[in-house]
């Protein structure tokens, strides 16, 4: 009962706090981890390829992060952790050397070292339909200093560049399996990686099966499942009712309106997981009536983000202060999220030379959950006198509208990075054509903080910078800001190890099962 | 059936409450004096709701059905009538409607036409055309083989008024009863395309975008799928049993 | 009959091309690109532009469709653009469960259909006839999804006798197969009985009416066995007629139930690949579904002659 407990108090410290990892070996005398069985886990989709240089969704992450690995990893307070490379020096901002760990062999047998590191950013860099280019994009060339040392030679300075090794552009595919079956890659993963566990098969719309890594490099801990099969649920409310009747063992999102039952339920334990996501809405600074300043502003003190975050989201999240969640080191809880001001949204009508209010429409995703959000919003202008149409399309059709900037008001949901820089840069940067800047800011004062985020090295100055940010974008509004979800995962009692990180990614290396 | 009628009529008077006034503080609290029927995730009274739905969805099934007998029998006329070229063409056409699956034809029309009740109602009409088509050029071929028709023709009738005078009509009773039938499978298909995410636009409710908004909750808070559901069911079937009525009341064979 | 099916067959290609035609302009008028869905989170605009060029979403409309058709003509229905895998595999795959679950939902709908068509039919206009209706309407009034979830709620929940999400496939692990596809079917086959019953049960009541079975009933036969021997048979037909034409549906239109009880059928296969613009896995998929919809017509019909032989000669 004692890990049992340890969930609990994990899902009592979940609301904003940081987490403390429940480390499973010290989970008390009877409950030793043990060797054996297979962990069933319903997904809400099935990964879309097996190649993680190919990989353009954020569900083929949850599969990559047990059987391939990064250069190096994240741990619960997103700090960075040495993974394939053991350590790293940075002798000038733009140089980066990793060393490499000795005795790591790719399931096929063959090693990892300096040259199979140097295979894959070459990959990454080069091959047509490399979707990697833009996270490695600063990396001008890598040398193999020996067996085991590497050095990244950068085209301009990039402080976010570990943090993305901590996912697929750090992760390492054996060059003997590229070289031999590349094309296959994509649907069959066998002896590509070097993770705890090993792929095994793939039936398309039916499972996908990996089993324990018998060669694992590191000693310590798991991996103790014998196997993990993964399986496609789309049905949120059917997903959970399988882990209630134990056809599941592991699900990986708890909708918010499930959380309360599933908490009361003494079959289920939820972890609540803080994500690095922020959900917004962009503001279309191309057209009106959102080209006004101060019309953006009416919207943002008209919404009471926390009666949305109470009665949409059931406070499964916080509201949002800005693009950087709390989970992050940039987080700066003195900035309070934006405060309802029915009269300040009123003056800032009359200053928009709206004085009685306007019209426009927000496009949202078709998805119970923002349609419920868009919902509130709608009543929320009301009272401010702003009419609110919504449009709801489905998310081909929302990114067509966002990529084209057609619309008003446009709901985008993040999932976030590690770095505070994939959820700052590509939203705020002055670009041509498309990329995530939907809202069309280009503010030369914005420009300037976030080159320099780049350019500084040293954490704190960053945080100073992120904040700066974030008052900035409260003036400039490109979007209104809503909330940072809390990503709560559901388990059968007896799973136990699970080490809850804020990317969301369940990693089963020390998972296993009473 | 009768009732929903009347309720999508009457709604304002009904309706005990706003179908749109929000209340997070009371949201899914169950059904009781204050609200029969409940309330819904964010606290608006689900009997309202129903009521007010009434009008989305009947307007729904008889706009979309309207639509599809007015195209359907046009078409259907004109291909029995034409014959020959014209008639190969706009079977073909009606065929490769009908072979489409249905579900996607309307998906694809919906996101084409953007969502709402428009997109809905033209979707739902192109699915339905080809059934009134198929039966207005069955009607007019056997009609036209009568030997009134013929002297009419004879005599000189311009062909738009011997369709109009004693084609329609004739063909007026099966239409009536497939109409019917489709209004209520067209209801239904509302609520499957919402299920889908093509439907009407909020806050406005259907039945059957109610039913789906609410089906997370089933475990919850059953009643609100319950009160929308339960208007559906009922409409249906009433109007099930108005097309059975019809057919046999018109086919002498059976009655009795 | 060989000349007539062949003749039928001949008079489907116009109809295909029209489905081709129509199901590709009306995808590509459909906002979304197919590219920017796959690689939402990715920005780098060129990796894009090079996807889209190599797969020839950059020309024109009348090219892409004259080049698909060209493919087509070579038996190529061509690749996902989402995975890359050939349609004829994706659909291939997908069939299978497709198939199975249509026919297990056909049987149950005979088993409820049968008995309550003819009971309506011997008693019509009696309160039994009403009850029996209104049972059978219970399938086909309520919302598939909504059945679904109630039925998952009672047998996987409440009761937990069968699974409530997944497959297996009944040609390999019978029992385990058959007990996943059990909820799935009865989902769709209460719908379909209720369309079977009111089928069975007019076309009883017009063969009754006929005057072989006054004849029959002189002959001082009783109800059941007029209907047993003499009726029934006749009655068949438009039983046949229906679900004949139900086959098409169920297989191309069960999404719904697909989707609940994470089945992987075509259904949910071609409405992913819309919300996903997968051009080519959409146009492939309907082009089957329909060639499949218009082979399960032309069945229907062969039946017919084959039921009675009287309808050959018309």
């Amino acid at each position: 009962m004692a890990t049992r407990r340890d969930f609990l108090l994990m899902c009592a410290a979940a609301s904003g706090v940081p987490l403390v990892a429940s480390d499973p070996r010290q989970a008390g005398g009877a409950d030793v981890p043990k060797k054996g069985g297979t962990l069933r886990v319903g997904f809400y989709i099935e990964a879309a390829t097996m190649d993680p240089h190919f990989s353009g969704s954020k569900i083929d992450r949850q599969v990559y992060h047990n059987i391939y690995e990064p250069l190096v990893t994240l741990d619960v307070k997103l700090g960075i952790k040495p993974g394939l490379a053991e350590s790293w020096q940075q002798p000038d901002p733009k140089t980066l050397i990793l060393r490499l760990r000795r005795g790591v062999k790719f399931h096929d047998g063959t090693d990892f070292n300096g040259e199979a590191a140097r295979f894959n950013f070459n990959r990454m860099k080069t091959e047509p339909k490399s979707v990697r280019k833009g996270e490695v994009a600063s990396i001008d060339s890598v040398d193999v200093v020996d067996a085991y040392t590497i050095k990244l030679n950068l085209k301009r300075p990039d402080a976010a560049l570990l943090a993305t090794l901590t996912d697929r552009a750090g992760m390492m595919v054996s060059p003997k399996v590229v070289q031999e079956r590349g094309s296959e890659l994509e649907r069959n993963a066998r002896g590509a990686g070097t993770g705890p566990f090993e792929f095994v098969e793939w039936v398309k719309d039916a499972h996908l099966l990996i089993k324990r890594n018998e060669s694992y490099w590191n000693k310590q801990g798991g991996p103790y499942l014998d196997r993990v099969r993964y399986r496609p649920i789309p049905d949120d409310t059917v997903k959970l009712q399988s882990l209630q009747t134990g056809e599941i063992d592991v699900m990986d999102y708890v909708q918010p309106r499930d959380v309360a039952a599933v908490r009361a339920d003494r079959n289920v334990v939820v972890v609540d997981v803080p994500s690095l996501a922020d959900f917004a809405y962009q503001l279309n600074h191309t057209r009106p009536p959102f080209a006004t300043k101060a019309l953006r502003q009416a919207v943002a003190y008209a919404l009471d983000l926390d009666q949305i975050v109470k009665g949409v989201w059931l406070n499964v999240g916080v509201p949002a202060n800005g693009p950087i969640p709390p989970t992050s080191w940039a987080y700066d809880k003195t900035i309070p999220p934006i405060k309802r001001d029915l009269a300040k949204s009123k003056a800032k009508l009359a200053e928009g030379g709206q004085a009685n209010g306007f019209t426009f429409t927000m496009t949202n995703n078709n998805i119970p959950i923002n349609v419920q959000e868009a919902e509130v919003i709608q009543a929320q202008l009301r009272e401010a006198g702003i009419t609110m149409k919504i449009k709801l399309v489905d998310s081909a059709t929302l990114i067509s509208d966002g990529n084209n900037k057609n619309f008003e008001m446009i709901s985008y949901q993040w999932s976030g990075r590690p770095d505070p820089d994939g959820n700052t840069y590509q939203f705020y940067k002055t670009t041509q054509g498309t990329s995530l800047n939907w809202s069309g800011i280009s503010n030369p004062q914005i420009d300037a903080l976030l080159d320099r985020t780049r350019e500084v090295s040293s954490q704190s100055e960053r945080r100073k910078l992120f904040s700066e940010l974030t008052k900035i974008l409260h003036e400039e509004l490109p979007m209104v800001f809503i909330i940072h979800p809390i990503e709560p995962k559901a388990f059968s009692p007896k799973v136990q190890g699970y080490e809850p990180i804020p990317d969301g990614m369940m990693r089963f290396k020390d998972v296993w099962l009473q | 059936m009768l009732l929903a009628v009347l309720a999508a009529l009457a709604a304002p008077l009904l309706a005990p409450y706003d179908p749109l006034a929000q209340n997070l503080g009371n949201a899914l609290a169950r059904p009781g004096w204050a609200h029969l029927l409940g309330t819904d995730n964010v606290g608006r009274d689900v009997l309202s709701r129903v009521i007010w739905g009434a009008r989305v969805s009947l307007v729904a099934g008889l706009v979309s059905v309207a639509l599809a007998v007015v195209a359907g029998s046009l078409l259907g006329i004109l291909a029995g009538y034409c014959g020959g070229r014209v008639d190969g063409l706009v079977m073909r056409l009606m065929d490769a409607v009908l072979s489409f699956p249905p579900l996607v034809l309307a998906l694809a029309l919906g996101a084409v036409l953007g969502a709402g009740l428009g997109g809905v109602l033209v979707a739902l009409g192109v699915v339905y055309t080809p059934t009134f088509a198929r039966l207005m050029r069955g009607q007019v071929l056997s009609v036209t083989a009568r030997d009134y028709v013929d002297a009419a023709r004879a005599l000189g009738a311009p062909a738009w008024r011997v369709a109009w005078r004693h084609v329609v009509p004739n063909a007026m009773n099966p239409i009536i009863v497939q109409a019917s039938l489709s209004v209520a499978f067209a209801i239904l298909a509302e609520a499957s395309l919402s299920f889908l995410g093509l439907g009407i636009q909020p806050p406005q409710a259907s039945w059957g975008s109610m039913i789906n908004a609410g089906r997370g909750y089933l475990q919850q808070a059953p009643w609100i799928v319950f009160g929308p559901g339960a208007a559906l069911f009922v409409t249906v079937v009433g109007l099930n049993f108005v097309g059975d009525a019809v057919r046999d009341a018109l086919d002498p064979r059976i009655r009795g | 009959m060989g000349r007539l099916v062949l003749r039928r067959l001949g008079a489907t290609v116009p109809v295909l091309l029209l489905v081709t035609a129509g199901v590709f302009l009306l995808l590509h008028l459909t906002p979304g690109d197919p590219i920017d869905v796959m690689m939402a989170e990715s920005v780098d605009a060129t990796v894009k532009e090079t996807l889209r060029r190599e797969l020839g979403l950059d020309r024109p409309l009348h090219v892409q469709y004259a080049a698909w058709m060209g493919r087509l003509l070579r038996g190529d229905l061509g690749r996902s653009i989402r995975n890359g895998e050939p349609v004829i595999e994706s659909v291939s795959r997908r069939l299978r469960p497709s198939l199975e679950l249509a026919l297990c939902a056909m049987a149950i709908s005979l088993v409820i259909a049968f008995p309550l068509g003819i009971v309506s039919a011997i008693r019509r206009n009696t309160t039994i006839d009403r009850a029996g209706a209104t049972f059978a309407l219970f399938g086909i009034c309520m919302p598939n999804f909504l059945l679904a979830l109630l039925l998952i709620f009672l047998f996987g929940v409440t009761l937990r006798w069968l699974p409530i999400s997944g497959y297996m496939d009944p040609l390999e692990e019978p029992w385990n197969g058959l007990r996943s596809l059990a909820l799935p079917a009865v989902t769709l086959g209460l719908a379909l009985a209720a369309v079977v019953t009111r089928t069975l049960r007019s076309s009883l009541l017009e063969a009754l009416a006929e005057d072989y079975v006054r004849t029959a009933r002189a002959k001082g036969l009783s109800e059941w066995r007029v209907i047993w021997t003499h009726v029934l048979k006749n009655a068949l037909i438009p039983v046949v007629t229906v679900l004949g034409l139900q086959l098409g549906t169920l297989i191309g239109g069960a999404v719904i139930t697909e989707y609940v009880f994470a089945l992987p059928g075509v259904g949910r296969l071609v409405v992913d690949a819309v919300f996903a613009r997968d051009y080519p896995l959409v146009q492939g998929v309907v082009l089957l579904i329909a060639i499949g919809f218009i082979l399960s017509n032309l069945i229907v019909d062969v039946l017919y002659g084959w039921i009675d032989p009287r309808i050959r000669f018309r």
